[in-house]
């Protein structure tokens, strides 16, 4: 049964008035007859008793109070050993608490102790851990600097390249440039060639057309002389009859004249008929011989505008070939002009490309050249921050190291708990 | 003053007499005689009478392969021949005066007596009668 001190005193102070009265009561018993003997007695038993109850109750807890002294003065020096074991009674008191909460505090303490220790040891361990880790960290870290630096460094040379591949790209389309107006130029000029050429095909053609008109009218006049031909021999065989009939009359009148001079006297008038007649016949012959001799001159003629006509046909003939051929070259130099044509033209659409390209790639490598600038900054920056990393990594590893001796020195701290028999002879 | 025929025998002139002439006419179509000499040419038929015709420049020997285009005709009943000619030319009036002696070898000889200038043509005088007495004696 709980009995608090305080209950206890009072129970003490009541056993005493109790007494008191008690021994009051029961000194008459005695027979003393003298009263003061009596209030004696009594007085002293009471005293006596109350002494007794005083001296066994202080006693009593000035024991439980040493008991509970020791042990937290045991625990106030690390002993977390043993546990605090008050003599049992019938009537626990505060003490026994007291000593309860003391026996948690000890165990509480030395689970925390423990803990601590056990976290310490863990904690310097990790320390280590950190501490050696951040050295490979810092280390890690000053190659990373040291690799940044070359990227950095790499991303200037990187900057320049990409400026001057810039330059050469901005060259090139430039040249480009040249190149497109170059054919442009040329295409201009094989236009102007074609045409021309054309013009020359279609002017051989005309000229071709031309001498075939002359051809023909030549022909027709080769023709036209040989029918010519043809009536003046008509012309000559009615020459010839002409010629016979005069050559008859003549005859006649040589007949006449004959006969005329078989009649003497008489035929004379008629001989100077016949010599009339005769001397008709005989213009008439001249006339004809004359006509002839003209046919003959004509048939001449005729033969050599028929031979010069020839010639002629001969020479348009060679010029119709010459012209022909002019009309092939022509041909073929329209055909080699389109060629060229239609090869300038693609020369111009890919130049055209090409300009289009060297543009986009002229953007591009603008952006390049931005992205590589930006890259070189970035990598600057990343430089800087990964010296302030290292920075950061060394004042780590120092603080790691920092914190492995305030480990350490926890742990030595801790090391004053003694939580077992076993543990304090480690 | 007598009247000449001038005609032609190849390249040279002759001229006759047309008092014995009978008529001019064109070589015709003509007979050919057996065993004839070279310069008879054939027989002609003239009005109905049979003439020989004579090839004259073959006779005489002047050109053999001379071309006969007329012939002279004798008058029928006292020469009856005709002579066949190159070509006859015209009728002339002549004066015997005016001719001149002939330069020509003997086989002409016999027949051209003399030679006569017309107009710068020089016509050999043809004596036919000479010719008909020689053609008698073969």
């Amino acid at each position: 049964m709980r009995v608090g001190i305080s209950h206890k005193f009072i129970m003490g102070f009541i056993i005493v008035v109790a007494s008191i009265v008690g021994f009051n009561m029961l000194v008459p018993l005695l027979g003393l007859e003298e009263y003061w003997w009596h209030q004696v007695f009594s007085v002293a038993g009471a005293l006596l008793v109350g002494l007794i109850l005083g001296t066994l109750f202080s006693r009593l807890f000035t024991s439980n109070i040493r008991i509970l002294r020791e042990a937290a003065e045991r625990i106030s020096s690390g002993d977390l050993s043993r546990s605090l074991h008050l003599p049992d009674t019938m009537f626990p008191d505060e003490t026994y608490d007291l000593a309860l909460s003391l026996n948690n505090v000890n165990d509480n303490l030395k689970s925390l102790v423990g803990a601590v220790r056990s976290s310490s040891g863990q904690v310097a361990i990790a320390a280590q851990g950190l501490s050696a880790t951040a050295q490979e960290m810092t280390a890690s870290s000053h190659e990373l600097s040291n690799t940044v630096e070359q990227i950095s460094r790499g991303a200037e040379s990187q900057a320049e390249t990409v400026e001057t591949t810039s330059r050469l790209i901005k060259d090139m389309a430039l040249n480009t440039e040249l190149v497109v107006a170059a054919a442009g130029k040329v295409l201009e000029a094989v236009d102007l060639t074609v045409s021309t050429a054309q013009q020359g095909g279609e002017t051989a053609r005309r000229t071709m057309e031309g001498m075939k008109q002359i051809l023909l009218n030549i022909e027709q006049s080769g023709e036209q002389v040989v029918s010519f031909g043809g009536e003046l021999q008509k012309v000559g065989k009615i020459v010839e009859v002409i010629n016979a009939v005069a050559q008859k009359t003549n005859l006649l009148a040589l007949n006449a004249t004959i006969e005329a001079a078989r009649a003497g006297e008489y035929g004379r008038g008629f001989a100077v008929v016949a010599e009339e007649i005769r001397k008709l016949a005989d213009s008439t012959a001249e006339s004809a011989g004359e006509i002839t001799q003209l046919i003959g001159k004509v048939q001449t003629n005729g033969l050599s505008v028929e031979k010069s006509l020839r010639a002629s046909i001969e020479e348009m003939d060679e010029g119709e070939k010459a012209i022909d051929l002019t009309s092939t070259a022509f041909s073929a130099i329209i055909d080699t002009a389109v060629n060229a044509q239609r090869r300038a033209f693609s020369i111009t659409e890919l130049s055209n490309k090409q300009l289009e390209g060297a543009k986009y790639l002229v953007g591009a490598i603008d952006e390049i050249s931005q992205v590589v600038s930006d890259n070189a900054a970035a990598t600057q920056e990343g430089s800087a921050a990964t010296e302030q990393q290292s920075a950061s990594m060394e004042e780590m590893a120092h603080a790691a190291q920092d914190l492995t001796r305030y480990a350490e020195s926890l742990i030595d701290k801790v090391k004053l708990f003694q939580l077992e028999n076993s543990l304090s002879a480690d | 003053m007598k009247q000449v025929l001038i005609f032609r025998l190849g390249s040279e002139w002759f001229g006759l007499q047309i008092s014995c002439i009978q008529e001019i006419s064109e070589m015709p179509q003509l007979d050919y005689i057996p065993r004839a000499p070279v310069w008879l040419m054939g027989a002609m038929n003239f009005h109905g009478n049979i003439m020989p015709v004579l090839d004259l420049g073959a006779y005489l020997g002047i050109e053999s392969l001379m071309t006969v285009t007329k012939v002279v005709v004798m008058p029928p009943g006292q020469e009856g021949i005709a002579l066949g000619v190159t070509d006859v030319f015209r009728i002339v009036h002549y004066d015997p005066d005016d001719c001149l002696p002939c330069r020509h070898d003997t086989k002409q000889k016999k027949f051209i007596q003399h030679l006569y200038d017309y107009e710068g043509l020089v016509v050999n005088m043809f004596d036919i009668s000479t010719l008909i007495e020689e053609l008698k004696t073969i």
